[in-house]
């Protein structure tokens, strides 16, 4: 799993994937909505797997001396990587926010607990459509994007609207509180993002073991 | 001892399939793989390492099959897929650095070696490398894990006549000591002239002749025409069988 790690860290990850990883600390930026992080958190997987394709990425793995659904492991692992580095590095960003402008964000949600779990989420849901839409080809790399992003962006937008809905509010809240009951969003998500990692995983490892590169 | 054996290989493309391939290649051999372009050559070669998935047969490498010991076998092979190159844009010391990490038995010395040998530069892209150069780095990285099968697919295609000539050279000295195999595909059959000890002549997808180089031309010599003395050569054995005449 190490060498496979190494590996796309090394050769297959596009550099922008560190630099979207970074984005994570736009959310110490007042007034913005931080869902929008979330969907930069997509580009970065995107942008790897089209420059993936364009250096043979998949050609050079699959004749390693590894099983040809290790192939889709090596990128279900670099993604996670990417995402769950981008989230880390927001926390401190968010709570230095906390401190620095308590007024809150009047535009969006609250970089707080339930955004982290939201954020889970919607990684999860695009994982799993860009994954298992790209390994059915291993190369059509942008109608999968295409099709993974609208889910993205119904994410996005039902986390903003939520908090409007006077019985959930508190998802918006800053309030030790509130954020403790947030706490059931953040489980929710790391569960969604745990089980639909692995279950994304074995389906685009099954449709790939099937495409004759 | 067999290095390599294909038995009842088929894969079906709507417009194309390959049937019932079987061959086999023997320690110390060069196997040619010779048929025109289409005519499975490719699908042959991308099949027995899990590329393409076939519909049926069997892949035998050093006595195991390959589908169920994939990792192990992959060990022991070394492949360069002629035109598709890796990260052109990446120095070859990277690539070195991730490929040796996947095999137990790498000869950091032995890789030094081929390096100096071939002189291929370390810090040099692999855009900058020649078509020639490029075969050279892979055939480096298989040998400095000791790979004891080479699969190339028409490693000397778009190669000028001077650097040809050098990999076949090359092709012979690895597989001196008896150790090594190399099956090698190609439709530049004066290569296979050079320098192959087993011929497989695969046309449309199914295999015409599989045997060693003598006894190969000899099957096809009902192919001269009256008047002809001597063998045919391979790449007169292949215009022939293949020939079409248009009615245009």
């Amino acid at each position: 799993m190490f060498k496979l790690i190494y590996k796309e860290l090394r050769l297959s990850a596009h550099p922008t994937l560190y630099i979207f990883m970074l984005l994570g600390s736009m959310v110490i930026i007042p007034s913005y909505p931080y869902g929008v992080v979330f969907l930069y958190g997509c580009l970065a997987p995107f942008i790897t797997l089209f420059y993936g394709r364009e250096n043979n990425d998949t050609f050079y793995t699959a004749l390693l001396p590894v099983k040809k659904r290790d192939v889709v492991k090596g990128k279900c692992l670099l993604f996670v990587i990417a995402e769950l580095g981008q989230l880390v590095i927001s926390i401190p960003f968010a709570v230095l926010r906390s401190y620095i402008l308590p007024e809150g964000n009047p535009v969006g949600m609250e970089a707080n607990v339930a955004y982290y779990g939201f954020g889970l989420m919607i990684f999860s849901l695009f994982n799993y459509v860009f994954l298992t839409e790209f390994y059915k080809t291993a190369y059509q790399v942008g109608r999968a994007f295409l099709l993974a992003v609208f889910p993205v962006i119904l994410g996005i937008v039902v986390m903003e609207m939520l908090p409007h809905i006077h019985a959930v509010s508190w998802l918006d809240s800053m309030n030790p509180d509130a954020m403790l009951r947030q706490m059931l969003i953040l489980i929710m998500g790391i569960v969604l993002y745990v089980a639909g990692m692995i279950f994304t995983y074995h389906t685009a490892a099954k449709r790939f073991e099937r495409v004759d590169l | 001892m067999n290095m390599l054996t294909v038995q009842g290989l088929t894969k079906q493309y709507p417009q194309f399939t390959l049937q019932d391939v079987s061959f086999s290649v023997a320690q110390g051999r060069i196997m040619g793989l010779i048929g025109k372009n289409g005519a499975g050559k490719s699908t042959t070669l991308k099949s027995l390492l899990h590329m393409v998935c076939p519909d049926k047969g069997s892949i035998q490498m050093s006595g195991r099959d390959f589908l169920t010991n994939e990792e192990a076998c992959k060990q022991e092979i070394g492949v360069v897929l002629g035109g598709i190159d890796f990260y052109q844009y990446k120095k070859l010391a990277d690539i070195t650095a991730v490929t040796c990490r996947f095999y137990p038995n790498w000869d950091n010395a032995a890789y030094q070696k081929y390096m100096q040998m071939f002189e291929l530069e370390p810090q040099k892209k692999v855009k900058q490398l020649s078509n020639g150069m490029r075969v050279k780095y892979l055939i480096a990285l298989a040998l400095s894990h000791n790979a004891r099968l080479l699969i190339l697919d028409e490693p000397t295609s778009g190669l000028d006549p001077v650097a040809r000539e050098d990999l076949l050279e090359l092709f012979q000295q690895l597989v001196k000591s008896g150790e090594r195999s190399i099956l090698f595909s190609t439709h530049i059959t004066s290569d296979l002239d050079k320098c192959a000890d087993d011929i497989t002549y695969i046309k449309n997808g199914k295999i015409l002749a599989s045997a060693e180089k003598k006894a190969f031309i000899q099957l096809f010599q009902h192919l001269k025409k009256p008047g002809e003395t001597g063998f045919l050569s391979l790449e007169e054995i292949m215009i022939r069988t293949e020939r079409v005449s248009y009615d245009v």
